[in-house]
Formats: structure tokens, sequence, C-alpha cells
């Protein structure tokens, strides 16, 4: 056994750019797949049956195939038919895409656990169809499925690491840089492993008390 | 779109499931064997039997499984240990999944109603008595439950070990696409085997779900 932790000390800026990156990518796949999910979800609720349709083929296909697969679909299938996009933007895009189907399933289950009578409601008070979804339906949606989203937000934050296998700088490949150099593996993947668990556990906590705040306005 | 090669790739990719199933099932019998464990640990009256396993599966749960999967492969050298791939990508699969499965099971059994228990331990039944004849079998249809949910990720998961060279379904098609430069094809034959690999356990589950409650409840 031979533990040497002092090249992750000197290689530390490599892995602190790295995580720079892993939130970069986390973040924008979180907008995109939050709004696209909650758009996803309304449509195939409430939307032509020519774009509800083909939405839920997106849904059934995207969740039961595999998140690596979708992304080499992505990267390497559109580089096939001519069209090259960077590996950040492929990977934000894979991964935001992703998570758009979950999401989209959790805000299609909260959307219909609303109950009828806050359309009926709504409606007999005089405000459009349209309207009666903004401003009763869809915000109680939302708080709903909170707790859910968060999880989601949880793992995907999780797997930002997959996105190193198609050459995205984030936390795993920038170490795996600097593992080629030191020859280290066991010693750098521990801490990135480190790394994660504090991120995780930093957004696990502010979620936490994100949900608390909302809870004491209502 | 190239019919022929999708055709002709199929038994080759078909074999490479195979893989992806026989190394899914195995790493999901590990991880109920880890997970009893764990829940007979948490249930333990010391703190010194408690505190590792609430230790083991924050860590497992917080961090990237890609992470723990690099680490059981590249990792193994700082010990003297040498894993080969499939050993490596077994063990991760199957310790990961043991730590989301004692939450799965320790919250099945939590939601018996407490009433049962005591019913049960004041008939002069014993604690493991109790457990067995009493607890599990009303615990049963939810964790049949959320153990399938658990099992769709375990197989979605299955598709990392690709990336330390398993010869599972992701990589079998990654080496054709490197023969026959046509990834698009290449993955949508791989994508329809996934589909039709989860959603045969959804069903699966969904049947047995239905059968086993079919008795209990009405």
């Amino acid at each position: 056994m031979n533990f040497d932790f002092t090249p992750v000390w000197e290689n530390i800026p490599t892995l602190i750019s790295g995580t720079g990156y892993t939130l970069f990518i986390a973040l924008f796949a979180a907008i995109l797949s939050l709004v696209g999910g909650l758009v996803v979800a309304l449509t195939t609720l409430y939307g032509k049956k020519i774009f509800s349709s083909p939405l839920r083929l997106f849904i059934w296909l995207f969740m039961g195939t595999p998140l690596l697969l979708q992304l080499y679909l992505l990267y390497f299938g559109l580089g096939q038919v001519g069209i090259l996009i960077p590996a950040l933007l492929t990977g934000i895009l894979g991964l935001g895409i992703h998570y758009m189907a979950y999401n989209a399933d959790i805000f299609r289950a909260t959307l219909q656990s609303i109950d009828n009578g806050q359309t009926e409601a709504a409606r007999s008070l005089g405000f459009g169809r349209m309207q009666t979804l903004w401003f009763f339906i869809v915000p109680q949606a939302i708080y709903r499925a909170l707790p859910q989203l968060g999880n989601n937000m949880i793992i995907m934050l999780k797997d930002t690491s997959v996105l190193s296998v198609i050459g995205v700088s984030e936390l795993v490949l920038n170490a795996q840089f600097e593992i080629s150099n030191t020859f280290r593996p066991f010693e750098f993947y521990i801490a990135i492993a480190v790394i994660y668990y504090i991120l995780n556990l930093m957004l696990e906590t502010s979620l936490n008390l994100f949900e608390k705040k909302l809870e004491g306005k209502r | 779109m190239d019919f022929t090669l999708m055709w002709e790739i199929t038994p080759l990719l078909l074999k490479a499931a195979w893989v992806t199933v026989t190394i899914s099932v195995m790493a999901f019998i590990l991880g109920l064997f880890v997970a009893t464990v764990l829940v007979i640990m948490r249930s333990s009256s010391f703190r010194i039997i408690r505190w590792p396993a609430r230790i083991y599966i924050s860590v497992m749960r917080g961090t990237p499984f890609f992470v723990q999967l690099l680490i059981f492969y590249y990792g193994g050298s700082a010990f003297g240990i040498n894993l080969d791939a499939y050993m490596a990508g077994l063990l991760a699969m199957g310790l990961n999944i043991g730590a989301y499965m004692s939450e799965a099971i320790r919250g099945s059994l939590v939601a018996v109603d407490s009433g049962q228990n005591e019913a049960s331990r004041s008939l002069g039944f014993s604690r493991t008595q109790t457990m067995i004849s009493v607890i599990l079998p009303q615990a049963a249809g939810l964790m049949i439950r959320s153990l399938g949910v658990l099992s769709v990720i375990l197989i979605k998961g299955s598709s990392l070990v690709s990336i330390i060279s398993v010869v599972e379904l992701t990589y079998q098609a990654q080496r054709i696409i490197s023969s026959t430069y046509k990834p698009f094809e290449v993955f949508a034959v791989s994508a329809v085997l996934y589909l039709i690999l989860i959603y045969g356990v959804i069903s699966f589950v969904d049947w047995l779900y239905n059968r086993y409650t079919r008795y209990l409840f009405h």
C-alpha cells in the first residue's frame, strides 16, 4: 500500500477549474430540463395531438434508454449527418434533454393531481383557459413537484461526471488528465469523489432550506 | 439509414445485450445482499454498528456511480489489487445499488403501520417472527415497486461499465461503429434493445405487484 496525496494538492487548480465546469454544466442543464420539462408536460396534457403524441414518444424513448447512449447518439450521430457541435454544448444539451423527459413525467403527474375544482372555480370566475392554467394550475403543480425535481437535480449533478466520456473537461476529465501525468489514479479519484460529495451535500441542504422557506410562505 | 447493416449487427448486439442482462442480474443479487446487511445494521441498538452503515449509504449515494466505478477499476492498484474489468464493474454496480436498495427496503418496512408490530409482539411473537411473518409480507408490495425502479436504474447504469471495457451492449455498439462508421444505425439498434429490456422489466414488476397485492388488499 502506498498513498501519496501530494500530487493532488499540487494540481488542485485543475480540479477547481473542473469543479467550476461541472457546476456551470449542471446549472444550464438544470434550467433547460426544468423549463423544457414544464413545456413538454403542458403540451402532452393540453396541446394539440400533432404536438402531444411526438412528445409522449420523446418521454418514453428518453426514459427507456441510458444517458450514455443518448450522449453518444447526440455527439457521434449528429456528426454523421454533418452537424458538429462542441462537446460542452453537446453535454449540456444531452444532460438537459435527458432530465427534461424525467421532469416532464413528474410535472405531468403533479399537473394531473391538481383538483378539478380549481379549474372549475377559476373558469366560473371568468378566467380564460390559458389564464386558469397559468395563474392557478401551474403554480400549484410546480409546488407539488419540488421535492421530486430537487431529487432529479441531485442525480443530475452526479451524472455530469459521465460527460467526461465525450470530452467535456469537467471534474472527471481534468482528474484523468492529471492522472496521466502523475500515475496516481486512486488518490485523484478519491479527491474528486470528496468534491462531488461536498457539492452534493451543499445542493441537498440548499434544496431543503428552499423548500422550508416556501412552506413558511404558504 | 442503412437497414441491411442494422439487420446484420443485430445478432452481435443481442449477444452483448445478454452480458448487460447477466451483469445487471448479478449486481441486483449482490445489491440485495448488501442492502439486507445494511438494513440489519441500521436497526441495531448499538451506535458502533449503526454508524458505519449510515456512512456507507451516505457516501455511496453522495458520489457519482461513474467515479466509484473508476475507483474500483483503476484505484485497486494502490492496494496491490487488480480486478478485471468485469469484476470491477459488477462490484461497483452491486455495492452502489445496495446502498439505494437498503433505503428502499427500510422505507417500505417503516411504511407498515407500527400497530402491526405492537399487536404481533403483544400476541407473543418474537422480534424475528414478527418481522418475517407480519411486517415483511405487508411491506413486500411497496418493496417490489421500489426495487423495480432501482433495477431499471441499474440496467441503465450498466451502460457505464463500457467505459472500463466490459463488452456489454454499449461497448459492443461502439466497437461496431469503429469499423462501420455508422453511429446512428448502430445506436438505434442498441437503443431498441435497451427499450425492450427496460420496458420489459417495468411490465414484469407491474405484473408482480398486481399479482402480489391482489390477495393482500381485497
